[in-house]
């Protein structure tokens, strides 16, 4: 037997669950859960959960996008930060996940899905010492 | 140098240094083990894509799974950890060439591991690309030329009747022990002067026996032209893996400058043992002997990156001995039946001859060359037409020679010549001999000369014979180097020289 996948799963929660009312969708989440235990796979619920959220983010063109920074962001760089990743995901919501990372010694690290642009000053300095030792 | 003049050195170099701003795929450990990690993320990647651990380590992509990614990691696993950073790099593994890698020992990839320090990359930019990916797509129809160039292998029984030609791959198979390596490391030997690469790849082999094989090179002043390309058994089967393919692009690179290279695989049976592990480890579905399905396309793309260019393509070529080891002779088994069908001929290597005495102990009647007889020398071909003749009557005759005494002339006639001729093809290891000496020796074999002569004394009257020639047979020599064929003047003169020589020897 071919075993199901959790984004298999979150897939057909997503296709079950959308565009229903309210009292149905209670019904249906009823019927989910008893689907997970039966089939014991409860313990990866959590996992499910987080593909589920990214099928529905992709959907509704939401991304998350967590900015890494040795310091706290301003107002001003968070808007015009929003304003230049919707263009360049095509999004229509951005939602920003900030973390102060002391170790990044300035500059920001942005994390897109599995993109990854890094602006910090450690990687610069990383980057110059590959520089370097290759050169010699 | 100054501390100041370092500053400024520094300072400058810093002044070039310019950041490239990319947007870098990457993707998260799930687990490792074995040489294998699972990574989630690196949703875009390709199959046999290199990647970075965070730790350092490269890595290749081979299984692309719904959520997951197989990685094998080529090199020490141990301080990869769950959760530790993958980046993709957008490109095939590559391996780092350069004229310098000549004469050096490296890793599967590109590392030198010879302790003589790093190998300096290529100083003009017009010596081609400084990396050639280890996985290319092998040259096609309209770029290769026929096979029409001798390899001189300096054995005579492989130059005499199972010639190999520039471009062509000949397997050399046999069990443990009975001297596979040792005909390898001759052939790279007698490369000297031939305008000639060797590139010999060592996978999985004991690092005492590379580093006897080193030396010996060493000192047989064949490392000038040859390169070492080893996965030691120590190391991971991901290196083993790799290895060969890390060694054809070093060849490849010397091709490309127009030059002939031979590559010797020592051996593709560990090749398989070391692909199967990682496919078995990928849970890729088992086959035959447990062997993953495409290990006979693991093979054939390997060696059909063998051949030779025409001219209008840069010419070169590369020449692939592929080396497989048998259990207890049997040649039915899996890889080595792949390995057969793929090459374009054998050398049979048996225990029995080996242990009889013959040594190479080549089977000459089950060994062939399917494209090297279109390679051979005139002369060569002349003689050893007449050789091939006589030693396969031979071997029809010698159950008879069981019964003794009542056998016709002719028969006796044949019977000896045969064991002349099996004691002629006897060779030690490291002395290769030069292709004119073969044509003289087989010249007075073949022709009789040598049918009074007691057997035992053969060795002694061959060693005699190539030194009297020399002196006294010069215009043969000389035809034989210039048109690859003698006249009839170089041929009297030669049946005189071993005529003369004769009746020195008898007394």
């Amino acid at each position: 037997m071919k075993t199901l996948t959790n984004n298999a799963i979150a897939q057909a929660i997503h296709a079950l669950s959308k565009d229903k009312s309210h009292s149905e969708q209670a019904d249906i989440s009823k019927k989910i859960v008893q689907f997970l235990f039966r089939r014991r796979f409860l313990s990866k619920a959590p996992d499910i959960l987080l593909q589920l959220r990214n099928i529905i983010n992709k959907k509704e063109d939401r991304i998350i996008v967590k900015i890494s920074s040795a310091e706290k962001l301003s107002e001003k760089t968070k808007t015009h930060l929003e304003q230049a990743l919707k263009k360049r995901y095509s999004a229509k919501e951005v939602i920003l996940d900030e973390n102060i990372n002391q170790k990044l010694l300035g500059g920001i690290k942005i994390e897109v899905n599995n993109e990854v642009i890094d602006l910090s000053i450690k990687n610069k300095i990383e980057k110059l010492q590959e520089y370097l030792i290759k050169s010699v | 140098m100054s501390h100041n003049s370092i500053v400024e050195n520094l300072k400058k170099e810093i002044e070039n240094f310019s950041l490239q701003l990319k947007v870098e795929k990457v993707g998260q450990v799930m687990e490792v083990f074995d040489g294998i990690a699972k990574v989630s993320g690196l949703s875009d990647i390709k199959s046999s894509e290199m990647v970075t651990f965070s730790a350092g380590q490269i890595g290749v992509a081979l299984n692309l799974e719904e959520d997951a990614v197989g990685i094998i990691i080529l090199g020490d696993f141990s301080k990869i950890k769950e959760g530790d950073e993958v980046k993709a790099t957008g490109k095939i593994l590559e391996i780092p060439v350069s004229d310098n890698i000549l004469g050096r020992v490296v890793n599967a990839m590109g590392a030198p591991i010879d302790g003589k320090g790093i190998i300096k990359a290529n100083l003009s930019k017009d010596s081609g690309p400084s990396a050639y990916p280890i996985e290319k797509v092998a040259p096609g129809v309209v770029t290769r030329q026929s096979v029409d160039q001798p390899v001189s292998t300096g054995i005579k029984a492989i130059d005499s009747i199972i010639p190999v030609g520039r471009g062509q791959r000949e397997l050399i198979i046999g069990d443990r022990q009975t001297g596979k390596t040792a005909i390898a490391i001759d052939a790279i030997l007698n490369q000297k002067g031939q305008n000639m690469i060797c590139v010999y790849v060592s996978i999985g082999q004991k690092d005492s026996k590379l580093r006897k094989l080193e030396a010996r090179l060493e000192a047989g002043g064949a490392m000038a032209y040859t390169v070492i390309v080893s996965a030691g058994a120590s190391e991971p089967a991901a290196m083993s893996y790799v290895a060969p393919y890390a060694g054809v692009s070093v060849a490849e690179y010397f091709m490309d400058q127009g030059k002939d290279v031979l590559i010797i695989y020592d051996d593709l049976s560990k090749h398989a043992v070391a692909y199967r592990e990682i496919s078995l480890l990928l849970r890729r579905p088992p086959g035959r002997e447990a062997y993953p399905g495409d290990v006979f396309y693991l093979h054939s793309r390997l060696l059909e990156r063998a051949c030779r260019r025409n001219a209008k393509y840069g010419g070169g070529s590369i020449t692939a001995f592929p080396i497989i080891e048998t259990q207890a002779g049997d040649i039915s088994a899996y890889i080595p039946t792949n390995v057969i069908s793929i090459t374009d001929g054998q050398i049979f290597l048996e225990t029995d001859l080996f242990y009889k005495g013959i040594r190479p102990a080549v089977n000459v009647g089950s060994s062939v060359s399917r494209v090297g007889s279109a390679a051979q020398i005139k002369a060569m071909k002349k003689v050893a037409g007449t050789l091939k003749l006589d030693l396969a009557q031979f071997r029809e005759l010698e159950a008879f020679s069981q019964f003794g005494s009542d056998l016709d002339d002719s028969t006796k006639r044949q019977l000896e010549r045969g064991k002349r001729s099996v004691e002629i093809l006897k060779q030690l290891q490291y002395a290769p001999v030069k292709i004119e000496h073969q044509v003289v020796t087989f010249y007075a074999l073949t022709k009789g000369f040598m049918d009074d002569v007691p057997v035992e004394k053969i060795k002694e009257f061959e060693a005699g014979l190539i030194e009297y020639s020399e002196r006294y047979a010069k215009i043969f020599y000389k035809e034989i180097q210039d048109t690859k064929m003698w006249t009839d003047k170089g041929e009297e003169q030669l049946k005189k020289a071993i005529a003369d020589f004769k009746s020195s020897f008898a007394k």
